[in-house]
């Protein structure tokens, strides 16, 4: 990777004679394989190759950024022209600033148990494509149904005119599945993603044949016995997929210092809790909700951010208050406040913005039976299909896939497509016990403009609800 | 770079494949962000890729070449990859070539604009005017060129760019409003315009109430209806229904929508995605999807079309086919006739997040955001705030009152994801719940 770590250099050192105050230059190096297996048939393998650099100035307190994958100087030049130049176009009357990080220098990667690269594809398709014939074998009505397996390796060097010089390297597994099963005329979907930072051995730690087969007997279940579900005031065990989804949606999206700022108002909306809202209640006091990119394995894992800021754990949510905002340099500025490490960009040709890690609701000592023996009337909600939630990440909607009523502590049949619909605090604060089953499932976060879709995981344990609203 | 393309086909064709497709493409746009209404940050671009399609004994693989310095040496190893792939039965080959295109040129002004920041004042200027104190939103010139060469005989270039431009005004959190501008040629490219349909409506909807659940009559402004329209096109793909993710399976000549409804893509029309050609190098054309309620295709690239014993209409991507833009056709409503005919209903101007429960019923929920507004007889009544519109995709679609006589072109972050031309739109019988308290 040397004449790389030159380009980046040679990109600081060629912006900094041009008179910047701040420069960065990413390089990243990313192979990708993923192939998408269709009704069984293995719908078109692609293989990709990305590679290239990308440079963020700051000048006169504007921000300019260029990337290209033209990997000679006279582009790494270009762009850096490119970069000084749009940015002293912006004639801002506030000046953006950062705030201060020491430099720091770091070599991180993340270890592979049998490395992705020696796994060949047609291993990988067999793997994915034995699932699938287990999947089938079961008998069940599945009119369509699709898996997309991907694997991405990613080799980031960082470098800025503060003397930051970090290399990294993360090797990163996904499989997602889509699945349609029918019944006398009723039909049931789901979707589940899966995702992990490391080797191949990543497929064995979901035990995915387990859970896709559990999966489809529960949606055959759910169109053989499932019921209306009741509405009205009962209590809820939400499991953690749910918990999972509500933590990333109406707590890591509305503590992000951008979106607080109003820098995302135009795409993914603003928050409801304002600039001044630390410490602002939105739950009960048994509430912790986190972001942490220092989860081992889990896929949005990292040591360092994409501006050179090391990784820790964020409070977001503390017993039911809000705690910290998450930030990068720049928004960290504009509040007087440090970054926590949360700037992330998707590929070296787009900027690091501020992004969620692995959010989840940190667990506690309850478990699923105890949870369950104290609901005398109500539904346990284990999984859900739909959801949304507004720009101002309040309103927010998750309907069911695997439900079941509950009485008198008691799993009964299932229920189909129970919704909640409730606003952020509301269900935070009817949360009244935490359980200890934490689990992730991955997601795609969307955001910015470029769209950035990026590796996050969301998580939880099982949590309990009481007296809220279903219907 | 026409070289670049035709070496990498002749290439993998030497190596033995029967199929192969390379589209080189060199991205030059350039954007600015802009928040609390300053820029936040300028984009720039120069990046070169080469997409491409190889087929070796029904094993199909995509890949995106980036080091245009050594495609021999990727298309190489891409062709041993392949080899080791397994096949796909449905494949059906590419289109064969050559065709003839269309003659499209991009506006010289467009090409030659190098700096935008007078576009985004004017926008926050026009937002501002009418009351707004917060602007965010993006300026685009997006410009790319096409160097397509397949292994049947296609070679074609086709240079796009153009222009776009969209922002959201705020009077406060709750308040809010969104306008777009989109143009193929710098004359028709209105920045202002697009801000003051945004600052218009935040102003309009100062002091929100909560709303109120129930079924009602609601007028769709065209950005709404286009991300209705959105919905509609993207899951007409023959693949997406063939992966159970659209509820327009088997519904070929059946009633799918109004008749007030007739629907289309097209490659070749006026917008800004505006293209020559598909992936397989198919020229683009109009295919009527919808028309007055009937669903009359999906769209299709040559595989697909074998599968459902059809034509390709020209929507070929490397591996699915997709719409390119979608146009609806225009009713016989002005816009006021559209709002006046509502004796008690809503008009919801922007939504984002829909979800489905299923794709297959086309069960669903969106989020409207911006201005909400509960309207009678046409005329304002209060500002709304904290709905969700729940409701069914095809539901929607049949319930369809009437069409505006002016279609604008939407396209939008999220919802919106290619451009469509739709005009006002009011449908009846809307599912509109909201948080329980």
């Amino acid at each position: 990777m040397e004449d790389e770590t030159d380009l980046a250099n040679f990109a600081l050192d060629y912006a900094m004679k041009k008179g910047v105050s701040y420069a960065e230059a990413r390089y990243e190096h990313q192979e990708q394989e993923n192939f998408i297996l269709k009704n069984g048939v293995l719908d078109a393998l692609y293989v990709g190759q990305d590679r290239g650099v990308g440079v963020r100035v700051l000048v006169n307190g504007a921000l300019g950024f260029a990337a290209t994958n033209l990997r000679t100087k006279s582009d790494v030049r270009a762009i850096v022209d490119d970069a000084i130049k749009i940015a002293k176009a912006s004639r801002r009357k506030t000046k953006i600033t950062f705030a201060h990080e020491d430099a720091i220098e770091m070599n991180w990667s993340i270890p592979e148990q049998r490395k992705l690269a020696d796994v060949s594809v047609e291993e990988k398709i067999a793997e994915v494509q034995s699932v699938d014939r287990d999947l089938m074998a079961l008998g069940l009505k599945i009119p369509a149904r699709y898996f997309q397996f991907s694997d991405n390796r990613i080799v980031k060097f960082f470098a800025n005119s503060e003397g930051s010089r970090i290399r990294s390297y993360s090797p990163r597994l996904r499989v997602f599945y889509f699945l349609t099963i029918t019944q006398d005329g009723q039909v049931e979907q789901t979707y589940r993603n899966y995702g992990w930072s490391g080797g191949w051995e990543g497929i064995a730690e979901w035990d995915l044949r387990k859970r896709v087969i559990d999966e489809a007997k529960s949606m055959q279940r759910s169109l053989v016995e499932g019921k209306k579900s009741p509405e009205g005031k009962m209590d809820l065990v939400a499991g953690p997929q749910v918990a999972g989804i509500a933590s990333h949606e109406s707590c890591g999206h509305p503590t992000e210092a951008d979106r607080v700022l109003g820098r995302e108002a135009s795409q993914a909306g603003k928050s409801f809790i304002p600039p001044d809202g630390i410490g602002m209640r939105v739950g009960s006091e048994v509430v912790n909700v986190v972001d942490d990119p220092t989860v081992e394995h889990a896929i949005a894992y990292y040591r360092t951010d994409d501006e050179g800021v090391k990784a820790r754990r964020r409070y977001l949510y503390k017993e039911g208050r809000v705690t910290e905002f998450l930030q990068n340099r720049e928004t960290a500025a504009a509040m007087h406040t440090r970054s926590n490490g949360s700037a992330r960009a998707v590929n070296y040709n787009v900027e690091a913005i501020v992004r969620m890690a692995n959010t989840f609701v940190e667990p506690k000592d309850y478990s699923v039976d105890e949870l369950l023996e104290d609901v005398k009337f109500g539904v346990y909600m284990k999984s859900f299909m739909e959801w949304n939630i507004d720009d101002k990440r309040y309103n927010a909607k998750y309907a069911g896939r695997e439900a079941y009523l509950v009485e008198n502590g008691e799993v009964k049949h299932p229920v189909r497509n129970t919704i909640i619909e409730l606003t952020t605090p509301a269900f935070w604060s009817a949360v009244d016990a935490v359980g200890k089953d934490l689990d992730f499932e991955a997601g795609f976060c969307g955001k910015s403009d470029p769209g950035q879709a990026l590796d996050a995981s969301l998580g939880g344990p099982t949590i309990r609800l009481r007296n809220v609203y279903l219907r | 770079m026409e070289d670049v393309s035709s070496r990498i086909v002749e290439k993998a064709i030497g190596l033995g494949c029967q199929d192969a497709i390379a589209d080189v493409i060199a991205n030059r746009s350039y954007q600015i962000r802009f928040a609390q209404n300053e820029a936040v940050i300028s984009n720039r671009w120069r990046e070169s890729t080469a997409s491409v399609f190889f087929v070796y004994d029904k094993r199909v693989l995509a890949s995106d070449i980036k080091d245009l310095s050594r495609v021999d040496e990727a298309v190489e190893r891409l062709v041993k990859i392949a080899k080791s792939s397994q096949q796909n039965p449905d494949y059906a080959g590419i289109a064969d070539g050559p065709f003839r295109y269309a003659r499209v040129r991009p506006d010289p002004k467009v090409l030659s604009l190098d700096e935008g920041g007078k576009y985004v004042e004017a926008a926050i200027g026009g937002a501002t005017d009418q009351g707004a104190k917060e602007c965010a939103g993006s300026f685009w010139k997006y410009e790319d060129e096409h160097f397509l060469a397949t292994s049947n005989g296609v070679e074609a270039h086709d240079h796009r760019a153009s222009l776009y431009l969209s922002i959201r005004a705020l009077l406060s959190l709750e308040s809010s409003g969104h306008g777009i501008a989109c143009a193929t040629r710098l004359s028709q490219f209105n920045p202002e315009k697009a801000g003051r349909k945004a600052g218009r409506i935040a102003a309009l909807a100062r002091s929100p109430k909560p709303g109120k659940a129930g079924r009602y009559t609601v007028v769709f402004d065209p950005l709404i209806f286009g991300s209705l329209t959105d919905q509609t096109g993207g899951r007409l793909g023959a693949w997406m229904v063939m992966a159970g993710l659209s509820p327009f399976g088997k519904k070929i000549g059946k009633k799918v929508a109004s008749s007030q409804l007739t629907l289309y893509d097209d490659g070749s029309g006026e917008s800004i995605a505006r293209k020559r050609f598909d992936a397989e190098g198919v020229p683009t054309r109009r295919n009527v999807l919808v028309n007055k309620g009937v669903l009359k295709t999906y769209l299709h690239n040559t595989s697909t079309a074998k599968k459902f014993r059809t034509k390709t209409t020209g929507n070929a991507g490397l591996v699915s086919p997709d719409p390119h833009a979608i146009f609806v056709k225009p009713g016989d409503r002005t816009r006021d006739e559209i709002f006046s005919e509502v004796k008690d209903g809503l008009w919801l101007t922007n939504t984002w997040y829909t979800r489905y429960q299923s794709y297959v019923t086309g069960d669903l929920s969106t989020i409207p955001r911006d201005g909400i507004f509960h309207i009678r007889k046409g005329d304002v009544v209060e500002a709304w705030k904290d709905i969700r519109l729940t409701d069914n995709l095809l539901h929607l679609l049949k319930n369809i009152e009437a069409l505006g006589d002016e279609p604008e072109q939407m396209m939008w972050w999220g919802e919106v994801s290619i451009p469509n031309s739709v005009p006002y739109a009011r449908i009846k019988d809307v599912g509109i719940t909201k948080s329980a308290e």
